[in-house]
C-alpha cells in the first residue's frame, strides 16, 4: 500500500475516532435517559431495556414544558429586540451624522470589553429596586440590546451605496421605514448570524436567571435543569436529571440539524469579527 | 410592512407590562399563610385553615404552598427583597430566624397577648431558651421535629452477628469493618456500613458533622456569647470518628446520587436520617426488605441518653402582617393539643411538644404508628440550632475544615478544629 | 439650522433605545458597583458604610486568591489542548475528505449544546466509581482516575470537559484560516522539494497566527466567565480546586449575601480580566 493510502486510512480512523468521541456521550445521555433506574450502570453501547418511566417521573416533578415556553419567550424577545433596535443604531452609527457619533461607537466598543463580573450584582440590586426580581422584565429588558449586534450591523450598513437610501428618502420613506423595509431585505446574512446567536446565548444563559429568578413557574430552561440536577426534588435519581438534560438539548439539537450551516457560518463570522 | 412593525411594538410593550405586574396579590382575607410543599402539610393546613374560617367569617384567612424554587429559603428571601411576604409562614428553619429578626422583618412574638403562658404550656424550658434571640425576644414559635437517628437494614445486621446494636464509636468501626467487601473482586469496595453525604454544601453537615456532635456533646452550642465553642473533645472526637470512617473506607467517598438509592439497593447497611426516610421507603423498598432504628454513635465514654439534632421548623410572623395578635390567634389553633394531633395524623412528624408520649389523646395514634415511637422516645433529647445570623457561613467553614481533615486526611482533627475555631471567630468579629 | 435639530432629533431617537440600556445597565451598575465596594449590606437590612473594610478582607482572602490560581490552571491547560487539537483536526479536515462536513457538523455540536447538558453528562463519565472513562480505563487495563475526586486533577478534568465543548469553533475558525492560504505557496513549496512538515512549519502557521492568538483571547475569556461548569460538578471542591472567580462571587452575593463585599470581588476581577485581555491584545499588535 502506498504511504498516502496509509496516511489516509489513520487520517480517517483518527477522524471517526474524533466523530465517535463527540457524538457518544449524547448518545449515552439519550440511551440513559430511556433505561429505568437500576439499569443505569450496565449497558455500554446498546440499550437493554427502553423505558419512559424517567421523563414521566420528570415530568410530574418539574414545570419543564413551563420552563420550555419560558426559555422561548424570553430567548425570543430578546433577539427581536437585539435586531431591531441594533439595526436601529448601527444605522444611525453608519449612516447619519449627528453630535457625539464616534463618543458613541468608542463607547459601544468599550462597553464589549467590560467584564459582566463588574456589573453583576449592581444590575441584581437594580432587579430589586425596580421590583423586578422574579418576572420576565429582569429576564428580558436588560438583554435587548448588544453591543455585539450594534457593530455588527453598522459594519453591514456601512457597506450598503448611500444612493439606496437616498433614493427611499426621495420616495417619502421615513428612517425607520428605510431601515426596516430597504435595508433589511440587502443584509439577510447578517441578520441570521446576529438572530442565531443572541438566540442561542440567550437560550442558554443560565447564571442570570439563577440569579434573578426564584419562583420555579418563571424559570428558564437551563436553570431548571441545573437547579434540578443539583437539588433534591429528583431524588437522587440520575435517570430522571439526564431525562431534563435531553429536553434541555432537544430543541437545539433539532434546529441545529435543519440550520446547521447557518449556525456554523454565524458562529465563525462573530469568531473572526471579534 | 408599517403595520406589521407596529404591532410587533404593541406587543413587545404588552409582554413587558405584563411581565412588570409581579408583586402582591390582591387578598380579601385578612391574612395570607403560607405552608410547605410537602403533601401531609399541605393537606393539615388545608383542614385548620378551613376550621378557622367557619369560626371567624370575618376574618378569613387565605392559604397556599410556599412557591416552588431551589429552596425554601430562596423564596423566603426573595419575598423579603420584594414585599411579598405572606403573613404567617410555617417551615422556616430554626437557624434562619435569627437572620431575619436582625433585620426587623419579623414580629416579636412575646409582644402578643397570651404568647407567654401558651408556649410554657407546650414546649420545656430548654426549648424556650434555645429560640429567645439575642435580644431577648423570641420570633418563632416552634412547630415541628425530624430527630435525626441511625437507620439500619435489619438484615444485614443481623447476619454479622453482634452483640447489640452498634451504640459507641468502637462499635460502629468494628461493625463497618465487618461488613465492608469487595463482592466484585475488582480491588474495589462495594459494599459499605454507611454514607454520608460528602457534597461541600454548608447544610449537608446537618446530617452527620452536627448530628454527632450534638449526640457527643449532650447538646453544645457552636456559638456561646459570640464566639465559637466547638473547640472541644466533642467536636475533635466526631472529626476524628469520620476521618477513620473514610480512611478505612467504610464509607464511599464518592457522592452517592448516581443510581438507585444505596440503602435500598443494599449497597449500605445504615444511613444518619430522620423519620421522613419511613414513608420513602415502604413507597419503594423490594421484597422482604426491613429496616429500624437505633440512636445516634456516641464516643465510647459517653454517658447517659443520647441527644440528636431534631432540625427543627418554627412558625413565624413577617412584619408586613397588620393583624399579628390575630395571626397568632390562629397558630394557637395549628399547636394546639388538638392541631398537634392532626398534624400527628396528616404528616407522621413529630410537633414540638413536651411528653408526647404522656398524652391520653394521643396513645391511639402511637400504637398504630409503632415506627414512629423510637422517635418519640429520641425527642425527649433534641437540639435545634444556635441563634446566629451567619450560622450559614459558620457551617461553610466548618464544611471547608470537614473536607481537609475528615474527607481527605490532610489535617489532624485537633488542628481542623482549631482552624475552624479561629476563622468562625473572625468572621463573628467582624459583626459590628 | 432647524432642519439639522430635527435631523438630530431622529438620530437621537433611533439611538435612544441603547442609550437608556447603556445608562441603566451599564453606567449605574459600574459606578453602583464601585460605591457598594464600600459598604456592608446583606440586601434585607440598610447598607452600612465600612469604608475599605472590604478591600482589606480582600487581599487577604485566601479562597478569592485560590479562585485565581483555579483559572490560571484552568488556562494553561485549556488553551494549548485547545489550539492544539483544533488546528489538528482543522488541518485533517483541508485535506480530501469524504463527508467533510459531517464531521465539521459533529465536532461543531457540542458548541451550540447548552453548558448545563455537557456538565451533567461529563459529571458521569467522570465518576470514579460508576463513570464510563474509568469503566473503559479499567477494561483496558489501566486503573482508575480521580477525575473529580482528586484536588489536582479535579480542574484539569474540567479544562479537558471544556476544550471538548468548544473544539468545534476554533476547528471552524483554522478552517477558515487554512483555507486563506494562497495555494501557490503550497505548490512552489511543493517545488523546492519541502516536506510535510516543513510546509506546515514554514507556510501555515505564520498563516494562521492571527487565528491562533484569536484562540487564546476567546479561550481566555471563556475561561475567566467560568461558572456553571464547577456550580453544577463539583460545587467548588475538592478543596476548592475547582472553586472559579465568578462561583466564588456568586457564593459570597448568594449563599451568603455580602453583596458589599462580592461587589468588590468582582470589581477587582473586571480589572484583572481587563489587564489580562490589555496584555493579551498588546502582544498581538506588537507581532504584527
Amino acid at each position: 500500500m502506498s504511504r498516502m493510502k496509509v496516511t489516509k486510512i489513520i487520517i480517517y480512523i483518527l477522524l471517526i475516532g474524533a466523530g465517535f468521541s463527540f457524538l457518544y456521550p449524547f448518545y449515552w445521555m439519550i440511551l440513559a435517559s430511556l433505561t429505568p433506574e437500576s439499569q443505569l450502570g450496565n449497558f455500554n453501547l446498546l440499550p437493554l431495556e427502553i423505558s419512559f418511566e424517567n421523563y414521566l417521573l420528570m415530568f410530574s416533578k418539574i414545570p419543564i414544558f413551563r420552563s420550555l415556553l419560558n426559555s422561548t419567550v424570553v430567548a425570543a424577545s430578546s433577539t427581536t429586540g437585539v435586531l431591531v433596535f441594533g439595526s436601529m443604531i448601527g444605522y444611525a452609527l453608519a449612516k447619519r451624522d449627528f453630535r457625539g457619533r464616534n463618543a458613541l461607537f468608542f463607547i459601544i466598543i468599550f462597553t464589549m470589553t467590560l467584564p459582566f463580573q463588574i456589573t453583576l450584582i449592581p444590575n441584581y440590586v437594580l432587579m430589586v429596586k425596580f421590583r423586578w426580581v422574579d418576572t420576565f422584565a429582569a429576564l428580558i429588558i436588560p438583554s435587548l440590546n448588544s453591543a455585539f449586534a450594534i457593530i455588527m450591523f453598522r459594519q453591514v450598513f456601512k457597506g450598503i451605496p448611500d444612493d439606496l437610501i437616498d433614493a427611499a428618502r426621495v420616495d417619502g420613506c421615513g428612517e425607520l421605514r428605510i431601515i426596516f423595509q430597504v435595508l433589511w431585505p440587502n443584509i439577510i446574512p447578517t441578520i441570521i448570524t446576529v438572530g442565531i446567536i443572541t438566540f442561542m446565548n440567550s437560550w442558554n444563559e443560565v447564571l442570570w436567571p439563577l440569579i434573578v429568578i426564584r419562583d420555579e413557574n418563571l424559570m428558564t430552561m437551563p436553570q431548571l435543569v441545573t437547579l434540578f440536577a443539583v437539588g433534591g426534588r429528583s431524588d437522587a435519581q440520575l435517570g430522571v436529571k439526564l431525562a431534563s438534560a435531553v429536553l434541555l438539548a432537544l430543541p437545539i439539537i433539532i434546529a441545529y440539524s435543519i440550520f446547521q450551516k447557518h449556525f456554523i457560518r454565524s458562529m465563525a463570522s462573530s469568531g473572526l469579527k471579534g | 410592512m408599517k403595520r406589521i412593525s407596529q404591532y410587533g411594538i404593541y406587543l413587545f410593550l404588552l409582554v413587558i407590562l405584563s411581565a412588570c405586574s409581579g408583586g402582591k396579590n390582591d387578598r380579601d382575607s385578612i391574612l395570607e399563610y403560607w405552608s410547605s410543599n410537602n403533601i401531609g402539610e399541605i393537606t393539615f393546613s388545608q383542614k385548620i385553615v378551613e376550621a378557622w374560617n367557619l369560626e371567624h367569617p370575618g376574618s378569613t384567612l387565605k392559604f397556599q404552598p410556599i412557591p416552588e424554587g431551589q429552596s425554601s429559603e430562596e423564596i423566603i428571601l426573595a419575598a423579603v427583597v420584594g414585599k411579598t411576604t405572606p403573613d404567617i409562614y410555617s417551615n422556616m428553619w430554626q437557624g434562619s430566624v435569627e437572620f431575619y429578626a436582625k433585620a426587623n422583618v419579623l414580629i416579636p412574638l412575646d409582644t402578643l397577648a397570651g404568647f407567654d403562658n401558651f408556649i410554657r404550656d407546650r414546649c420545656d424550658s430548654l426549648t424556650i431558651r434555645e429560640i429567645t434571640s439575642s435580644d431577648g425576644h423570641i420570633y418563632q414559635f416552634p412547630w415541628k421535629i425530624n430527630p435525626f437517628m441511625t437507620i439500619y437494614n435489619k438484615k444485614f445486621l443481623a447476619e454479622l452477628n453482634l452483640d447489640s446494636l452498634p451504640e459507641t464509636y468502637t462499635e460502629y468501626l468494628n461493625a463497618a469493618e465487618k461488613f465492608k467487601k469487595d463482592l466484585t473482586g475488582d480491588g474495589y469496595i462495594d459494599q459499605w456500613f454507611g454514607n454520608t453525604s460528602v457534597r461541600l454544601v454548608w447544610y449537608q453537615r446537618l446530617f452527620n458533622f452536627y448530628t454527632l456532635y450534638i449526640a457527643a456533646s449532650d447538646g453544645l452550642p457552636l456559638i456561646k456569647n459570640n464566639r465559637a465553642s466547638f473547640n472541644n473533645e466533642y467536636a475533635i472526637g466526631v472529626f476524628r470518628f469520620l476521618q477513620e470512617i473514610y480512611k478505612q473506607d467504610y464509607f464511599s467517598k464518592e457522592d452517592q446520587t448516581a443510581g438507585q438509592d444505596p440503602f435500598l439497593a443494599g449497597k449500605i447497611a445504615s444511613k444518619f436520617t430522620g423519620p421522613w426516610e419511613i414513608e420513602y421507603l415502604e413507597r419503594y423498598k423490594p421484597e422482604g426488605f426491613e429496616f429500624d432504628y437505633f440512636p445516634i454513635p456516641v464516643p465510647d465514654d459517653h454517658q447517659g441518653p443520647i441527644y440528636t439534632y431534631c432540625d427543627p421548623k418554627s412558625i413565624v410572623i413577617f412584619n408586613t402582617c397588620r393583624e399579628p395578635q390575630l395571626a397568632f390567634e390562629f397558630i394557637k389553633t395549628m399547636v394546639d393539643k388538638k392541631g398537634d394531633l392532626l398534624f400527628l395524623q396528616s404528616t407522621k412528624q413529630l410537633p414540638r411538644r413536651k411528653g408526647l408520649d404522656t398524652i391520653k389523646a394521643y396513645e391511639n395514634f402511637f400504637n398504630e404508628n409503632q415506627r414512629l415511637q423510637a422517635f418519640v422516645e429520641q425527642a425527649k433529647y433534641i437540639r435545634g440550632m444556635d441563634n446566629c445570623e451567619v450560622i450559614t457561613e459558620v457551617f461553610d467553614i466548618i464544611t471547608q475544615e470537614y473536607e481537609a481533615c475528615v474527607l481527605y486526611d490532610m489535617k489532624e482533627p485537633e488542628k481542623a478544629i482549631a482552624d475552624a475555631e479561629r476563622a468562625v471567630n473572625i468572621l463573628l468579629g467582624n459583626r459590628k | 439650522m432647524r432642519i439639522q435639530s430635527k435631523k438630530s432629533m431622529i438620530s437621537y431617537f433611533l439611538v435612544s433605545p441603547y442609550l437608556v440600556h447603556l445608562i441603566l445597565f451599564v453606567s449605574f451598575p459600574v459606578i453602583f458597583s464601585v460605591v457598594l465596594t464600600f459598604h456592608k449590606w446583606n440586601i434585607i437590612s440598610e447598607m452600612q458604610y465600612v469604608g475599605i473594610d472590604n478591600y482589606t478582607r480582600l487581599f487577604q482572602d485566601r479562597l478569592f486568591w485560590k479562585s485565581l490560581v483555579n483559572t490560571l490552571t484552568f488556562l494553561v491547560v485549556h488553551i494549548p489542548l485547545q489550539i492544539i487539537i483544533a488546528l489538528a483536526l482543522a488541518y485533517i479536515l483541508d485535506q480530501k475528505i469524504f463527508c467533510k462536513g459531517f464531521f465539521r457538523a459533529t465536532f461543531f455540536l457540542p458548541v451550540v449544546i447548552s453548558g448545563v447538558v455537557v456538565t451533567m453528562i461529563w459529571k458521569q463519565l467522570y465518576g470514579v466509581d460508576t463513570g464510563l472513562i474509568n469503566k473503559l480505563l479499567v477494561s483496558i487495563g489501566l486503573g482508575k482516575v480521580e477525575w473529580m475526586t482528586n484536588k489536582n486533577i479535579a480542574m484539569i478534568s474540567i479544562a479537558i470537559m471544556a476544550t471538548w465543548k468548544n473544539v468545534g469553533l476554533y476547528v471552524i475558525l483554522f478552517l477558515v484560516g487554512l483555507q486563506s492560504v494562497p495555494q501557490r505557496y503550497y505548490e512552489a513549496a511543493d517545488v523546492e522539494g519541502a516536506s510535510r512538515w516543513q510546509k506546515f512549519r514554514y507556510i501555515t502557521l505564520p498563516a494562521i497566527n492571527p487565528t491562533i492568538f484569536m484562540v487564546t483571547i476567546l479561550s481566555t475569556i471563556g475561561g475567566f466567565n467560568l461558572f456553571i461548569e464547577p456550580y453544577i460538578m463539583t460545587g467548588g471542591g475538592p478543596l476548592n480546586s475547582t472553586l472559579s472567580a465568578v462561583l466564588y462571587i456568586y457564593k459570597q452575593a448568594f449563599e451568603f449575601y455580602h453583596m458589599g463585599y462580592s461587589a468588590s470581588l468582582g470589581l477587582i476581577f473586571a480589572f484583572i480580566i481587563m489587564m489580562v485581555v490589555v496584555i493579551q491584545k498588546y502582544m498581538i499588535e506588537k507581532d504584527e
